[in-house]
């Protein structure tokens, strides 16, 4: 502490906080130096006009600040690490429920490879690559195509029966 | 007989709801007063502060009462406060945003190194218009520097409180506290 200069400690001297041997030496300073002095009386001043002068924070309705408080206590911390490692568990399960029911949705949907209708499996995998969907003018082109297929193999196709 | 702040503690951590509310109510402005000197933003000192709420009632059984109440739950504001501008730096910086602070974490003082404004000498200055400045110079401390003035002159803590509270040695908030009021002092006199 003796390394310490006398204005340093005048802060804790104007607010009562030195003991002993401490006090004493600034006492002793303060007596004999009429600049130490002026400053501490200085710093008396600052410090009581800062507690005085302290810029409110803003206004806050207490209310409903204890009422926020109590639902955040019902529902746990909100960055408590429980929180952290649940929230991308549960994005990923809402994910893969959400590409479940879209798929289930679509015709053909929720049939296996060996299904008994191709066509209708291949229409479901072509819808379910959305961004086609924002793409309407290619998908009708390839209900086109797939029209002049059937026109190309009306030759292939069993002749209707002769009542 | 009302309970001290310790015995309430206490009951928080025998869980006892009525005690979590009443130390709420007690210190829910202080929370929020020394949160908003640190964050200077109103939502971020709620939130700081309610989360400080929330940690006291997860953790009250640790205290062991070496302490006030009062020191050991602003330490733990003070720790959320921190915590919080620490998450924002580190977005801040993901984002590519830059922080004067963060540039240069040990350059001097701002404070020292504000430029003194001009002073109509015909005007004068008014204990008011003084005083505005003045918080205008504290603004621009360093968030611990902030909290260790706010601290000492508004909450009325000592040094060693401080010190407990910001995790910092005494000499160290003896130091923060000096090169701080000293230097408004210096601003005050230039300017008179």
């Amino acid at each position: 502490m003796k390394d310490i200069h006398v204005d340093e400690l005048l802060i804790e001297h104007v607010r009562g906080e030195l003991e002993g041997a401490e006090a004493a030496r600034v006492d002793a300073h303060l007596a004999a130096c009429a600049e130490c002095r002026a400053a501490r009386e200085q710093f008396a001043g600052l410090m009581a006009d800062l507690a005085r002068t302290a810029p409110p924070p803003p206004p806050v309705h207490w209310g409903a600040y204890r009422v926020e408080l109590r639902r955040r206590l019902e529902r746990g911390s909100s960055r408590d690490l429980g929180g952290w490692l649940l929230r991308p568990a549960a994005a990923l399960v809402a994910t893969a429920m959400v590409a479940v029911l879209v798929y289930a949705g679509l015709p053909g949907g929720l049939r296996g490879p060996g299904a008994q209708d191709p066509l209708a499996l291949d229409g479901s995998v072509l819808a379910s690559r959305l961004d086609m969907i924002a793409r309407l003018d290619v998908v009708q082109q390839l209900d086109l195509l797939e029209d002049f297929n059937v026109i190309n193999e009306l030759d292939e196709l069993p002749e209707p029966s002769k009542s | 007989m009302e309970s001290s702040d310790e015995q309430l503690c206490r009951a928080v951590a025998e869980r006892k709801p009525e005690a979590f509310d009443l130390l709420v109510e007690r210190y829910q402005e202080r929370a929020y007063r020394i949160a908003w000197s640190i964050v200077r933003d109103r939502e971020e000192a709620k939130d700081c502060s309610q989360e400080a709420f929330l940690r006291l009632h997860e953790s009250a059984g640790s205290f062991a009462g070496q302490s006030k109440f009062s020191t050991w739950f602003y330490r733990i504001v003070v720790n959320c406060c921190l915590d919080q501008q620490r998450r924002r730096r580190g977005w801040r910086r993901l984002l590519g945003w830059r922080d004067r602070r963060d540039e240069a974490p040990d350059a001097p003082d701002p404070v020292e190194q504000a430029a003194a404004p001009f002073a109509d000498p015909a005007e004068g200055l008014d204990t008011e218009r003084r005083m505005s400045r003045v918080w205008a110079l504290v603004e621009e401390l360093s968030p611990q520097q902030r909290a260790a003035v706010t601290l000492s002159c508004r909450e009325g803590l000592s040094t060693k409180d401080i010190a407990a509270v910001l995790s910092l040695s005494e000499a160290t908030v003896r130091v923060h506290l000096h090169r701080a009021l000293n230097t408004l002092r210096r601003r005050i006199g230039d300017e008179a």
